[in-house]
């Protein structure tokens, strides 16, 4: 994959800097704006230890994301709100080349040190599933409920977290390194973790697709961060038009299958084959 | 025990017939001797008394191992080596792609060992540290493909199992009206991979492979037939642990740098192992063509067996195992005219495949052609031959037979039935003649569930030319069976110089493997150059990876194996010593376990006299045979050079004490061998 440049291209931060950010309601980019600094510059919100200080979205507002700039051909795309992942089931090989680069990533970032040693492929927020012929891919669609039919246009795991738990990065903010687009993360000190509830991850299965897992390490919730707007499991894909990164319908939910009905729809397209799994 | 790195320092035994699970933690010495894989499985052949002459492969004594090496699990290209006494009474380590050997390192484990015989079908899950025997009664008597689906289901991961949490109150009121949950908990979130068997494997069919993901196996020496010995219709396993790194940034920096390597491999990324196709034929006069009479068509336009064409019929899809760029599985949907071969879901065909269940079966000539004359068809009828091969190739797979094996004794018998030796009365009134596919179908299921005639066929090929050779009195039966040390040949031929060399099937340490390496050495007489591949080959089988992809990881194996296990003193020398160690216990096994005298004339020259005696009828190397004719030179001559430069000796080629010493396996083979020296 082409390397992405981005607008707010930022630093590197270095492990220290991120340590000493405060953890005040404040967030680095309004405190630039107030600075008179602009809004082309840095974009570094706070963290402490593995939670991250953004803004979550107000309650019931939706994260409505800008309409998606659909980048001039030849051109670098330098926006992602608005961008979508969208998984091409006849190219993927189901090769995990994806799973591997995402669990490492985030293994490294929240877990450094328990996972020094450790490749494990349940820190991925996007996961392979091969059923037997066909390789299904999980990962969270941005589903959005429709306010006018089911009372809400909040994610639905969100919906139903009792924790407030996953909250939108709003775009432009969060942690160094993720920039461009809002995106979801799971505040690590709300989650109740999964021996106390699944609600997210099985509202998400019952009604949506498998979007959520659940850390090996801390028991917490997983959920695909789209690595900000520049997301490693794109880069990491072997196959063309496999895994893509492109301006898409904005309502992730007609991406989104729930694992075994996407896998029965598979074996419709690929080989005309009836299956129930 | 100290901390492990690479290997996980422990195998499962699990015991069917008392229905426990025990933990073997070998020492770390032992890993360092035999790594994993086919070597360590042959390390427990000896330690574990399976050498015993008595022992029976189809019995509960007999250890079946589903072994992996230290590389497994995150490192590119994982394979799985499955490790037992084979049913044809020879070595079996049968290798296997997929993801289930990274997923058996994930759940902590380095290997399962089964033993005894469950008292009812069962099989194994594997869910981290809790393995568990479950009944499998449900899924007993049904194909590999159906099977497999439903097992997968059924095994979750520990941080995935869940019962039923939201209620309506969890969700706001519009939506618990329009779309209340339906209360099913939660499930899988990355899938449980499987190893199987099919009917062919429970009935115990001799040349009965293991399956996994459909249509890859642990295909050849009949380990399905001992796992459907022994009650075990599948393994499956879910793990979460990972995989332990020594030095996971330089491990994962080599096994980003291989899967770069490997993207820009157009050979496997095109058509996989169908992008030999047609060269074999045309180039290399070693295309297997309806038992071997013929090695080429004359008429090249014959070419159904090429990566582009069957692409340009059915390819749907193309498949990778764990963490490999080459994807060279691909899965078909087959088009034809005929209702029984439409609209089924196959693969490829791969290689062997293509060979040992095409060609070989005569299905790509028009009916009432010979492989010698015209090709007078259509493209249409080559895509409709093609089918018939894609078709024969599911129901192997889905029966779980290795159409190796499968494809050489079918082939057999139609050359039998051409030579007027035995006719359709012998068969249960199946009319085999070549190129029919409806008869190799009914005759295929008549073995996978040995009825009538197939219940003989089951026992693989030599014993099937055995049984017809003393049923008509006429022992030249034998030299129609196509089989080396009793055990079919693959799609690979010894009489063009431009393939295999004889000696290579002759010494390979897995009866007929055509993946044994050394091919170059062979052909050249340099023995030292052909020991070393073969040794490499079977460092391989023991890390375990795979070898279409070995060229991409020549460079960086033993980086990767220090960069995995923290042996920072592991050489390269000692991979060979690896492979030399395999090699030896192989040799000493065989010999043993068949109680050989005199194993230059029993075991050794069990060959088909056709390398020697029948030359090529066409193509470019047409009037080849094997050593100029003279098997006297290969036996005589080129097999004690090559069991001298082993360090063998050169009359039995038996490991001396002193190769074992140097080895470092007198330990557990020396009085094995000193019985037979």
């Amino acid at each position: 994959m082409a390397e992405v440049k981005r607008r707010d291209e930022a630093p590197k931060p270095t492990k220290e800097t991120k340590e000493e950010k405060p953890s005040g309601g404040v967030s680095r980019r309004d405190f630039l704006i107030g600075s008179g600094a602009g809004v082309a510059g840095l974009v570094i919100g706070g963290v402490v230890g593995n939670r991250v200080i953004g803004q979550p979205a107000a309650p019931g507002s939706a994260p409505v994301a800008p309409v998606a700039e659909v980048p001039v051909a030849g051109e670098v795309p330098t926006y992602k709100a608005g961008f979508n992942l969208v998984f091409d089931a006849v190219q993927c090989t189901g090769c995990n080349n994806c799973v591997v680069a995402c669990a490492e990533k985030y293994a490294t970032y929240l877990h450094p040190e328990e996972t020094a040693n450790v490749m494990n492929m349940e820190f991925a927020r996007i996961r392979t599933m091969r059923f037997q012929y066909v390789d299904v891919m999980n990962f969270c669609g941005y589903c959005n409920l429709f306010e006018w039919a089911e009372g809400s246009s909040e994610y639905p795991c969100a919906a139903v977290c009792p924790e407030d738990a996953i909250i939108t990065v709003p775009e432009g903010e969060g942690v160094e390194g993720y920039y461009g687009m809002g995106y979801k993360w799971i505040d690590q000190d709300k989650c109740l973790g999964l021996d106390a509830c699944w609600r997210c991850a099985e509202i998400c299965e019952d009604q949506f697709a498998s979007g959520i897992s659940f850390d090996p390490v801390n028991r917490k919730a997983q959920v695909c961060s789209r690595c900000g707007g520049d997301p490693e499991c794109v880069k990491a894909c072997p196959e063309f038009g496999a895994l893509k990164w492109v301006p898409a319908a904005r309502n992730g939910r007609f991406h989104a299958f729930i694992p075994t009905d996407h896998a029965e729809l598979l074996y419709r397209k690929i080989y005309a084959h009836v299956r129930e799994l | 025990m100290a901390d492990l790195f690479g290997i996980t320092g422990k195998i499962a035994r699990v015991d069917l017939t008392a229905g426990t699970v025990t933990v073997i933690e070998p020492a770390v010495d032992v890993y360092r001797k035999f790594l994993g894989g086919s070597s360590l499985g042959a390390y427990f052949l000896f330690k574990e008394g399976i050498f015993d002459p008595m022992l029976d492969p189809l019995g509960p004594d007999n250890l079946l191992q589903f072994m992996i090496g230290p590389m497994t699990g995150a490192a590119p290209n994982a394979r799985i080596t499955v490790v037992t006494k084979s049913p044809y009474n020879i070595f079996c380590a049968s290798t296997c792609g997929g993801h289930i050997g990274s997923e058996i390192k994930f759940a902590g484990w380095d290997g399962i060992q089964v033993v005894g015989k469950a008292s009812k079908p069962v099989y194994i899950a594997v869910i981290d540290d809790k393995i568990e025997i479950r009944d499998a009664d449900h899924v007993w008597g049904k194909g590999v493909e159906e099977s497999e689906l439903i097992l997968k289901s059924e095994v979750l991961a520990e941080i995935e199992d869940r019962e039923a949490m939201i209620r309506d109150a969890d969700l706001n009121p519009t939506w618990a009206a329009m779309r209340p949950p339906k209360r099913k908990g939660m499930h899988a979130k990355r899938l449980a991979h499987v190893m199987l068997i099919g009917p062919g494997g429970e009935n115990q069919v001799h040349y009965a492979c293991i399956c996994t993901e459909g249509a890859r196996a642990a295909g050849r020496w009949g380990s399905g037939a001992v796992m459907g010995s022994k009650n075990l219709k599948a393994i499956v396993v879910r793990g979460t642990k990972g995989h332990r790194l020594a030095d996971k940034k330089t491990f994962m920096a080599l096994t980003s740098a291989v899967l770069k390597s490997e993207s820009g491999d157009a050979f496997w990324r095109s058509y996989g192992t169908a992008g030999i196709g047609a060269a074999s034929a045309y180039v290399e006069d070693a295309f297997p063509i309806r038992n071997w009479q013929w090695c080429c068509w004359s008429d090249p336009t014959v070419r159904a067996i090429t990566g582009p064409f069957m692409d340009s019929t059915s390819f749907v899809r193309k498949t990778s195992c764990a963490n490999c760029n080459l994807h060279c599985l691909y899965p078909v949907e087959i088009t034809s005219t005929d209702p029984l071969m439409d609209r089924v879901m196959s693969d490829m065909p791969d290689w062997e495949a293509m060979g040992m269940v095409g060609g070989n079966l005569g299905f790509m000539e028009m009916e009432g052609d010979d492989p010698g004359q015209p090709f007078t068809g259509t493209m249409r009828d080559q895509a409709e031959n093609l089918a018939k091969l894609q078709y024969t190739t599911f129901i192997h797979d889905n029966t779980s037979l290795d159409f190796i094996e499968g494809g050489a004794n079918i082939a057999l018998l139609m050359e039998l039935v051409q030579r007027g030796f035995i006719s359709a009365s012998d068969l249960d009134g199946i009319d085999l003649k070549w190129g029919d596919v409806h008869a190799v179908d009914e005759l295929v299921k008549k073995i996978a569930y040995r009825e009538g005639i197939g219940d003989k066929l089951a026992q693989g090929t030599y014993e099937t030319a055995r049984y017809f050779a003393e049923l008509k009195g006429k022992p030249e039966i034998l030299d129609y069976s196509m089989t080396n040390h009793h055990y079919g040949q693959p799609a690979h031929d010894v009489r063009s110089p431009k393939d295999k060399n004889a000696l290579e099937y002759v010494t390979v340490n897995r009866a007929a493997a055509h993946t044994g390496g050394g091919t170059g050495g062979f052909k050249t007489g340099d023995y030292a150059a052909a020991i070393a591949g073969q040794n490499v080959n079977a460092t391989q089988n023991s890390l375990v990876h795979c070898q279409f992809a070995a060229g991409h990881l020549a460079g960086s194996r033993i980086d990767m194996v220090k960069a995995a296990t923290g042996w920072n003193d592991f050489s390269d020398e000692d991979l060979q010593l690896v492979g030399a160690r395999e090699y030896a216990l192989s040799r000493l096994f065989e010999v043993h376990i068949r109680q050989l005298k005199d194993p230059k004339e029993e075991w050794d020259k069990q060959v088909p006299p056709r390398w020697f005696f029948d030359p090529l009828p066409n193509g470019p190397e047409k009037g080849a045979v094997a050593y100029e004719g003279k098997p006297d030179v290969l036996f005589n001559e080129a097999l004690p050079a090559y069991w001298k430069e082993r360090g063998w000796t050169e009359d039995k080629g038996i490991p001396t004490l002193d190769t074992l010493k140097k080895l470092g396996i007198d330990d557990i083979a020396g009085d094995i061998a000193k019985q037979h020296l």
